[in-house]
């Protein structure tokens, strides 16, 4: 019983991501028919002719998402740390303000910021959207840091110092390899959240910056529905690629020792 | 001094973002009360709440926005941990059907909405069957699942995408309680039943309400699903907001009302859940 739930939930997850393949063929589909009348290779022919334009938008997107996941993580090692390991007045009032993001909505942000940058350069600029991405995935990593750098605690850098490294060098070659699955989970956890955002990237990025959703979603929207399961067959495939480069990466930096991807928290 | 300072430089880059929220959070509030970043603002006011709150759309909006939120939470928290607790129980938790799981987290909301526009909407695949088994006799016969008044096709969407994220998100929590205390409890001579919903499942439950106000705050603030999904009559606040705010100049402050009511709705279930939890701890004492 158990496991015929279990199972069917993976078809219901699978089977809707198994369609796409499907869909990309269906030009006519008229009511009631159970298949398709007409299959045509349109959305992909006229997709590949433009391979250069999404190529574009693919390489932004995930330049992008790259671009805040790294600066998310790095800056929730260093809030980490001083949250671990220091005391100072008002810790607790910027602990809570960190996570201040989770309670606002994105889009609430979105206009707010949208009326801040609208006079200033960083208005439909790839560096605006990249801030307000970086603002909206870093308590992801703040959480998973700040957590994690307290439980690793102090002693393991200083002994090393106490053997003789410099801070740097304590920091870079203790504290960092032992932090570095949590790393990964933040940076993954950041990247998804990245790469998600829609209404966030249309409104700061005033519809110039355009990433994976800000394009597929005027398809979805004007029914062209080959087209937008196109764009999101080649975004699954797309980021299936990325995970499998982080995980590879991941490999050989801890030497074979296996990393999984999003580990447990 | 320099152990003093030390901890600042640290935060800097932390606090520069720190501070980029805030200045946006707070122009958009302000303006919603009349302290326009503009020449000629009409000082403080309330009377855009005013305005909003006359028109006829505001409370069913609120009253969509809020239910719809909080269905799909209460629905995808359920199902999370049911799934949680069967991944435990015949010890799948592990290898394949993890990463199953965790595939509908990587999915954007855009393309979740793909997926059931083509399932369950009036021409959707579920529809054309119930039609070639002859269960309805034309398309309108269909139950309308997208771009209902309710939001079901919202809420269902958002079951997709949340549930295997509750579940993921308790997962190795209960993993490790029911493999510590569930399992002596069922030594001792407790049910398998008894053991979950009296030690595994009391010991999750913080964490059950953090997942459930992870996804009602999100909900509630999201513009893909009922933008792409939603009927037009009622709206959800953010489709609100944005749609004032895409007019004239004149009407931000209208747009950033309907925001300023948002981040109320998202702050008071925060303080709720706040509420909720100390409560708990009390009662441990």
């Amino acid at each position: 019983m158990r496991k015929a739930f279990l199972i069917l939930l993976s078809l219901l997850i699978l089977l809707p991501l198994f369609s796409l393949f499907f869909w990309v063929f269906t030009e006519r589909w008229p009511w009631p028919n159970i298949l398709p009348k007409d299959f045509s290779e349109r959305a992909l022919k006229s997709t590949i002719a433009r391979a250069g334009e999404l190529g574009n938008v693919f390489f932004t997107s995930i330049l992008l998402s790259l671009l805040a996941s790294f600066f998310s993580v790095l800056i929730a090692v260093l809030s980490g740390r001083a949250l671990a390991f220091y005391d100072f007045p008002g810790k607790r009032l910027i602990s809570s303000l960190m996570l201040l993001p989770f309670l606002v909505p994105s889009t609430v942000f979105s206009m707010g910021a949208q009326i801040l940058f609208l006079k200033t350069a960083l208005y439909s600029s790839i560096p605006g959207v990249l801030l307000c991405h970086i603002l909206y995935s870093l308590p992801y990593a703040n959480i998973l840091l700040n957590e994690g750098t307290r439980a690793l605690g102090e002693g393991l850098e200083e002994q090393a110092r106490v053997l003789g490294a410099g801070p740097v060098r304590a920091f870079f070659s203790v504290s960092l390899p032992n932090l570095f699955p949590l790393l990964l989970s933040a940076f993954t956890m950041a990247y998804v959240i990245s790469i998600s955002q829609y209404f966030m990237t249309l409104l700061i990025g005033g519809g110039r910056v355009k990433t994976f959703s800000v394009v597929m979603v005027p398809y979805l929207q004007s029914g062209e529905r080959n087209f937008a399961a196109l764009y999101a067959l080649i975004f699954l495939l797309v980021t299936t690629l990325v995970f499998f480069i982080f995980e590879g990466i991941a490999r050989a930096c801890t030497g074979g020792r296996r990393a999984e991807l999003f580990s447990d928290y | 001094m320099r152990k003093r300072c030390f901890p600042w430089l640290l935060l800097l880059p932390q606090l520069f973002f720190g501070l980029l929220f805030l200045s946006g959070i707070l122009l958009g509030l302000g303006w919603s009360f009349g302290l326009s970043p503009l020449r000629g603002g009409v000082g403080l006011t309330l009377r855009y709440y005013g305005e909003i709150f006359r028109r006829a759309d505001t409370l069913p909006s609120i009253l969509y926005s809020v239910k719809t939120s909080a269905l799909s939470a209460l629905f995808s928290v359920l199902l999370g941990i049911l799934i949680a607790a069967f991944m435990i129980r015949s010890r799948w938790d592990r290898g394949i059907l993890l990463s199953v799981i965790k595939l509908p987290i990587l999915v954007p909301h855009v393309i979740t909405a793909l997926f059931f526009i083509n399932t369950i909407s009036q021409n959707g695949l579920l529809a054309r069957l119930c039609f070639h088994f002859g269960w309805i006799q034309s398309q309108g016969d269909f139950p309308l699942f997208v771009y209902d008044r309710f939001g079901i096709g919202v809420i269902l969407a958002y079951l997709w995408k949340e549930a295997p994220f509750i579940a993921y998100f308790v997962l190795s929590l209960m993993a490790g309680v029911s493999r510590r205390l569930g399992e002596a409890a069922v030594n001792l001579g407790a049910t398998e039943r008894r053991a979950f919903f009296e030690i595994t499942l009391p010991l999750c439950l913080p964490t059950i309400f953090s997942g459930f106000l992870i996804i009602f705050t999100f909900s509630l603030g999201a513009y893909e699903l009922p933008a792409l999904m939603g009927a037009t009559v009622p709206k959800a606040l953010p489709i609100l907001a944005y749609q004032e705010f895409q007019k004239d100049l004149s009407n931000r402050p209208i747009a950033l009302s309907y925001n300023g009511i948002l981040m109320g709705l998202s702050l008071l279930s925060a303080l709720i859940y706040r509420f909720l939890l100390m409560g708990g701890e009390r009662r441990e004492k």
